[in-house]
């Protein structure tokens, strides 16, 4: 072959930095409250530690159940639309040679429509701060944690899995005379396993992932419910996810969730537990290394009939994260 | 004619391998298969019996079985290389006085310097096949791409062969907007697809398995010339294949040079108190860099590991074949490197800059610069200078150089030829050329006067047979010598002396004079201490190139390497100081509360 000078070295290191800054903002631990597609595809992949993620998500909601409770009781006959503001903070740590996280998500927003409690329709609307939440996370199985940039370099999800535990603070805005609030007056949490396996090569133009989330959702009871007792029996979700990327910066996922259990019982009156599908596509499009943009929408399948879960969204979410070694390469201008 | 040459060559191998032909006609051993394993860019110092931590367990059981010489030289570029193997011949007449990419202008038209193997020349295998062997070729040819200089045009009777200097090892891929495919013959049919499930390590051994079993059991030997294009880069390579060596190579190119040096010492390769050659003067001492810029490089040793693993192995698949089939104690290998390890930049050349054409379609096929997509088809990842000189361990340069590391490689023969004590080790002055005379020696042919009606240039090489029967230690006297040019760059090697001359700042723009019995790795400039022994190699480069009609071309691919590279200081270790100063830590004593 032919022969040629080489002028520089250290500069054309190919990909270097910018799959590590990339690469960090893989970090994202945002689950999404309300969502009809779970946390969503991509959640659980990891970070470098220190890796600092911001999520801000808008969705809007319209369905028979109350979005900001993910209890997901359902409201026969009740029809609501909501639009759903989160903004977070993560942060990704470790536990040893365990990769760790730590988030907390505040939702806020709106929601408009009506509901029937005790025979009773109520048409109202709410606004204002939903409850926060709190979630940390520790990988079991799968890569170490990445403490450092030759960690990143070299990552792979390969199979993993994750344990997450939640908890809802119930500070949110509430009002017990009404049953539609942004506040549910009651603490809830979940429990989860969210595992990736990794399908093929890593390479950034073809990452293909199958994900799933099986979590378990408790409820403590709200004892001012429209001046009555609402309690839930537990919810397990489970969410999956097939992704793939296009090209090195946009990806799609075809997403599922199903929900069974949640039982509502008000004031001893049971209702029916859920046993629901929901089905949805995601697109996402890493805009530069530190931001990235997804965009979904999605919808509960086989809800013809009045005590089904019914509910579909339209969801977009942006994503900031910043490592601050990464952030002074930046600042020096280097590669 | 050539019914006389054939039975006149078995009447020879017969001779030689043992006895009076007339008694032993009914007993003699069929004359021996000949198999030629080339690794494409393959450093000095890339295989486990020659010090290397890559692991290639068939080609050093090829050693462990024969002998490693390790004062073989090839020339400093592929095509060259490569013609000298096949016709025995000097470049300068053979047609590749340069690279068909990089012919100057003052040799265009000129013979010698068509860019292929001229038909002037007669081939190895054209005259093995004469004497009655079957000719196999797999892999790389790159010596002409018209028919009348395919393989199967010069000797070659089964072949599949890749015609450029390289390629996708996946596909049809080539490197440019006007030469955007490879191009590939099989049993001299130009192809328009591959096989299925390509690649090309792989399916280069599927092919001569496949040829050699055609003709199983015919009686007659068959010569199998094998040109990996395996390790050159790009380094794609099975996904299985990649992360063999994760992290091994973060420690850096010195920390790597100095332990295969370690090892070689200890194998016996190099004598003891042999140095290494200094670290190209633009490479930062790997020790200043940051751990993920040594993971990224490291990276790409990873998987240039790898490629060499995986030739192995398919070498490996090509051994226990003909040890199934009864041939592999019949058969003489030769395994070599065909010039210094790749340092260069090839693909920063090939895409040119932004704006251009080539740049353009680099940006369509070639553009998959991920590390993690490194390997995969699409991308191009190469290891460059630093790694270049890891392969090259202990010498100086590499490819391109007419620096011992430039044109010194690893050889193995192994096969009934080999009387030497297995395993052993040979430092004998031993030149590529010498291939061709050796095998016609084993062939029991002899080289024409003339060949398709012309008169044959001499062979500059000298048969081995007798350094391989164990009665010499080298096939050439201390007044014989060898002499290499290319894009300017120049060498004479006569006994331990060693005349070069090269382009600043890889050289001194001047000729310069080495002792390779105490200076192997060429860190001492002798010429003006020595000026009569200057006078005397530059009377006997005088010579040689009047013989070869050398032309120094007028244009060179290093012509402004001068202005382009760092000023060129020394590599002396430890400089500067503040590089390598640690915090201080005062006596605990003396610590304020």
């Amino acid at each position: 072959m032919t022969h040629a000078l080489s002028t520089s070295f250290v500069t054309r290191v190919p990909g270097w930095p910018r799959n590590v800054a990339a690469i960090a903002l893989f970090a994202l631990f945002v689950p999404a409250i309300a969502s009809a597609q779970g946390d969503g595809p991509r959640t659980y992949w990891k970070g470098l530690s220190g890796t600092n993620v911001i999520p801000v998500i808008y969705t809007t909601i319209s369905g028979n159940t109350n979005p900001f409770d993910p209890s997901h009781t359902v409201n026969a006959d009740g029809n609501i639309s909501a639009t759903l503001m989160l903004a977070g903070f993560a942060k990704v740590t470790a536990v040893g040679d365990r990769a760790a996280s730590v988030q907390v998500l505040f939702p806020m927003g709106s929601l408009s429509g009506e509901a029937v409690v005790d025979g009773k329709t109520y048409g109202q609307s709410a606004g204002g701060f939903g409850d926060p939440m709190l979630q940390v996370g520790l990988n079991v199985v799968g890569p170490k944690a990445m403490k450092a940039l030759p960690d990143l370099l070299r990552y792979e999800p390969r199979f993993s899995i994750d344990l997450i535990g939640s908890l809802a603070v119930p500070i949110g805005e509430y009002h017990s005379d009404q049953p539609l609030n942004i506040g549910q007056n009651r603490w809830y949490g979940r429990i989860g396993a969210p595992v990736v396996y990794q399908i093929g090569n890593w390479a950034p133009e073809r990452r293909t992932t199958l994900e799933f989330l099986p979590a378990i959702w408790f409820f403590g009871a709200n004892n001012d419910f429209v001046g009555q007792t609402m309690e839930n029996d537990v919810l397990f979700q489970l969410e999956g996810h097939l992704t793939h990327n296009f090209t090195k910066s946009f990806w799609g996922s075809l997403d599922a969730a199903w929900y069974s259990g949640g039982k509502a019982t008000i004031d001893g009156v049971a209702g029916a537990k859920l046993n629901n599908a929901g089905l949805s596509f995601t697109a996402g499009y890493m805009i530069n290394d530190n931001t990235q943009l997804t965009v979904g929408f999605g919808s509960t399948l086989g809800d013809n009939k009045p005590e089904d879960l019914r509910l579909s969204q339209f969801r977009v979410t942006l994503i900031y994260g910043w490592h601050s070694l990464v952030e002074g390469v930046k600042r020096l201008g280097g590669n | 004619m050539n019914w006389l040459v054939t039975m006149l060559g078995i009447v020879g191998a017969t001779a030689f391998l043992g006895g009076p032909a007339a008694a032993a006609a009914q007993d003699a051993p069929r004359r021996p298969n000949i198999v030629i394993i080339l690794g494409d860019d393959l450093g000095y110092s890339d295989m486990g019996v020659f010090g290397s931590e890559i692991r290639t367990p068939n080609l050093d059981s090829l050693a462990k079985d024969g002998v490693r010489f390790t004062s073989f030289y090839t020339h400093a570029t592929c095509s060259p290389t490569r013609s000298m193997l096949l016709s025995g011949v000097d470049t300068h007449i053979n047609g590749l006085g340069n690279m068909d990419e990089w012919a100057a202008p003052n040799q265009f038209g000129v013979p010698g310097y068509e860019g292929d193997l001229n038909d002037r020349v007669a081939t190895l295998p054209a005259l093995l096949k004469d004497a009655g062997y079957h000719t196999y070729m797999v892999g790389k040819w790159h010596l002409g791409k018209a028919p009348d200089r395919i393989p199967a045009a010069r000797g070659f009777e089964r072949d599949f062969s890749l015609l450029d200097g390289g390629g996708s090892y996946w596909d049809m891929m080539s490197f440019t907007a006007l030469s955007p495919r490879s191009l590939f013959t099989e049993d001299g049919r130009y192809l328009t697809k591959l096989p299925k499930d390509y690649y090309a390590t792989k399916t280069y051994t599927d092919k001569l398995i496949s040829f050699i079993d055609a003709n199983k059991g015919d009686g007659k030997p068959f010569f199998a010339y094998v040109a990996h294009q395996a390790p050159h880069d790009p380094f794609h390579l099975p996904k299985d294949w990649r992360d063999r060596h994760v992290g091994q190579y973060d420690r850096g190119w010195d920390v790597l040079r100095k332990e295969r040096l370690s090892r070689q010492i200890e194998l016996g390769v190099v004598p003891k108190g042999t140095s290494l050659a200094e670290r190209m003067w633009f490479l930062p001492d790997p020790f200043v860099l940051a751990p993920a810029t040594r993971a990224v490089f490291g990276r790409k040793m990873e998987l240039y590991a790898g490629m060499v693993e995986n030739m192995d192995f398919h070498v490996g698949r090509l051994i226990d074949h003909l040890k199934k089939i009864g041939e592999y104690e019949n058969t003489i290998f030769i395994v070599f490197g065909d010039n210094g390890a790749e340092g260069a930049d090839l693909f920063g050349m090939i895409a040119g800059a932004p704006g251009t054409r080539d740049f353009l379609f680099a940006a369509m096929n070639w553009s998959k610069t991920d590390p993690k997509s490194w390997g995969e088809p699409g991308s191009y990842p190469s290891y460059g200078p630093a790694w270049a000189q890891v392969s090259m361990t202990p010498f100086s340069q590499y490819k391109g150089m007419t620096t011992e590391g430039g044109i010194r490689n690893a050889l193995i023969v192994s096969g009934p030829v080999v009387k030497r004590p297995k395993g052993s080790i040979n430092g004998g002055f031993m030149h590529v050329a010498d291939i061709m005379p050796t095998l016609l020696e084993v062939a029991g042919t002899a080289y024409p006067k003339a060949h398709n009606g012309h008169d044959l240039p001499p062979l500059i090489g000298k048969s081995w047979m007798t350094v391989l029967a164990g009665r010499a230690e080298s096939p050439r006297t201390d007044q014989d010598y060898m002499g290499w040019e290319i894009f300017g760059n120049r060498a004479l090697r006569q006994g331990d002396w060693k005349l070069r001359w090269q382009w600043k700042p890889y050289g001194t723009g001047d000729w310069e004079l080495y002792n390779l019995a105490s200076d192997p790795v060429e860190r001492t400039n002798l010429a003006a201490q020595n000026p009569d022994k200057l006078k005397a190699l530059l009377a006997l480069w005088d010579e040689y190139a009047n013989a070869n009609n050398v032309i120094i071309p007028s244009r060179s691919m290093f012509e402004s390497a001068d202005d382009k590279l760092p000023q060129r200081f020394p590599d002396d270790a430890g400089y500067p100081p503040i590089m390598y100063h640690g915090q201080f830590v005062p006596p605990a004593a003396l610590i304020k509360k």
